[in-house]
């Protein structure tokens, strides 16, 4: 279990715990239900790239206490 | 310039109807190079050829949320606001179905309940197909009363959040609204009245059939057989039959195909009853379930074995909570003995719902709401 740290700079910063080898996606999913956004318009950015739905976090190397960029689309 | 809105246009909803559409969807309309040079000075006529060159519904798609012509145009007609005559126009006319689709969503973003409930129930009727473009950018089969369905009843519709309406019941009761006639319900007359002709002659059939292959008779046959006598079930199977006939099964077919079905409902019923954990009750209702999924298995045309395998499986994963996905169901045999050990002696939840550390325990609630496997701590 890994906690990454996803933060949108306007006043956003969520912390959410989650599997390494949970999906994107899913990572996304679990934001939209603490910040209350829909996970579809919800972009996750690692310094302009923009990270896939598919792909899993262990293969993105995130690891724990990660900051993520939270952007919306 | 070219985005302002009309100045003699009139507010929607209190505010620019632009505004209708959220704002980042809405800055990605107007830096789209469609936007930018086929709806610049559209008007309400020239608007209609661009619709008619429409061949694709959808929202935005692709990585960096590019919106579709249909959300350019939708967004020109919030622009330019066309008279309501123009909209109905566009949702009556057959030839077109986008153009169709365009004028029922712009008059979902912007008319009146009770117009909106008026002028897309008809539209119900039309089954016709529609290219749908999907986020990841792939075309998917929809169909127009798909289209308004989902406009009817959902809040979010190709990435614009569609405005609250009053439910139907409500506008019925202030009168507003006739009560809802569906356009099934000439068919449904007609069943029930085929129904009472048919109902004699096919009873001695299936009993013919039945006791060919059973050996004796069950309680739960007996019981399935008052079953069938319920007006409910009648009318479905009706309807199912009636469906295969459209689908120019001969009967003899038809029958063949119920032999079959009886018989390896035979073999799993004899399976579920050496199974001594299950109550007589559970059997029942089994068989219940397994008549209907016969029957739905009879309209889909599936093969034998598919249907035998999923009674198989069914019965090993009775146990499975409703909200495991796929995934969970498959690593549900590795976890139990795993979680046992942490839990000393409790019964374990599948989910970790109820694990020690309450963040946790919270945590894979919401995973298990969301259909993913829980934390591996």
């Amino acid at each position: 279990m890994i906690e990454v740290v996803l933060n949108d700079r306007l006043g956003k910063k969520v912390r959410v715990k989650c599997n390494e080898d949970d999906t994107i996606g899913d990572l996304k999913k679990l934001v939209a239900s603490q910040t209350g956004t829909r996970p579809d318009k919800i972009r996750i950015q690692k310094w302009y790239i923009i990270n896939k739905d598919h792909i899993t976090l262990k293969d993105y190397e995130i690891h724990d206490g990660m900051g993520l960029e939270l952007y919306y689309n | 310039m070219a985005n302002r809105t009309d100045p003699a246009a009139k507010s929607i909803r209190g505010t620019n109807p632009q505004n209708l559409i959220e704002k980042i969807v809405r800055s990605k309309i107007y830096q789209n190079t469609y936007w930018k040079e086929q709806c610049f000075g559209l008007t309400a006529e020239t608007l209609v050829d661009k619709a008619m060159e429409l061949d694709h519904i959808g929202g935005t798609y692709g990585g960096n949320r590019k919106p579709t012509s249909f959300m350019c145009l939708v967004m020109k007609m919030l622009q330019i606001q066309p008279e309501k005559d123009i909209v109905v126009e566009f949702i009556k006319n057959d030839d077109y179905k986008y153009v169709r689709v365009l004028g029922a969503f712009y008059l979902r973003l912007t008319g009146i309940d009770s117009d909106i409930y008026r002028y897309l129930e008809p539209l119900y009727n039309d089954y016709r197909k529609v290219r749908r473009k999907s986020p990841d950018g792939n075309f998917i089969l929809a169909h127009v009363d798909e289209v308004i369905d989902e406009l009817l009843t959902t809040d979010y519709s190709c990435d614009i959040a569609l405005p609250r309406i009053k439910k139907r019941w409500t506008l019925e009761s202030l009168g507003a609204l006739d009560a809802r006639k569906s356009v099934l319900e000439d068919d449904f007359e007609e069943e029930e009245e085929k129904d009472e002709n048919e109902q004699d002659g096919l009873e001695e059939e299936v009993a013919h059939e039945k006791q060919d292959y059973y050996r004796g008779r069950s309680p739960a046959r007996d019981r399935e057989r008052d079953y069938r006598r319920d007006s409910q079930r009648h009318r479905d199977r009706d309807y199912d039959r009636d469906r295969d006939y459209d689908r120019e099964r001969g009967r003899g077919r038809e029958r063949d195909r119920d032999r079959d079905r009886d018989r390896d409902r035979d073999r799993d019923h004899y399976r579920l009853r050496e199974e001594k954990e299950y109550g007589y009750e559970r059997d029942r209702d089994r068989e219940r379930e397994g008549r209907e999924r016969d029957r739905r298995d009879r309209e889909r045309g599936r093969r034998r074995s598919r249907s035998r395998s999923r009674s198989r499986s069914r019965d090993r994963k009775r146990r499975a909570r409703s909200s495991m996905s796929p995934r969970m169901r498959g690593a549900e045999d590795g976890k139990p003995p795993e979680e046992s050990k942490k839990k000393k002696g409790k019964k374990e939840k599948d989910d970790g719902t109820d694990h020690l550390d309450p963040e946790i325990a919270e945590a894979n609630r919401i995973r298990a709401s969301l259909g993913l496997k829980p934390l591996k701590l």
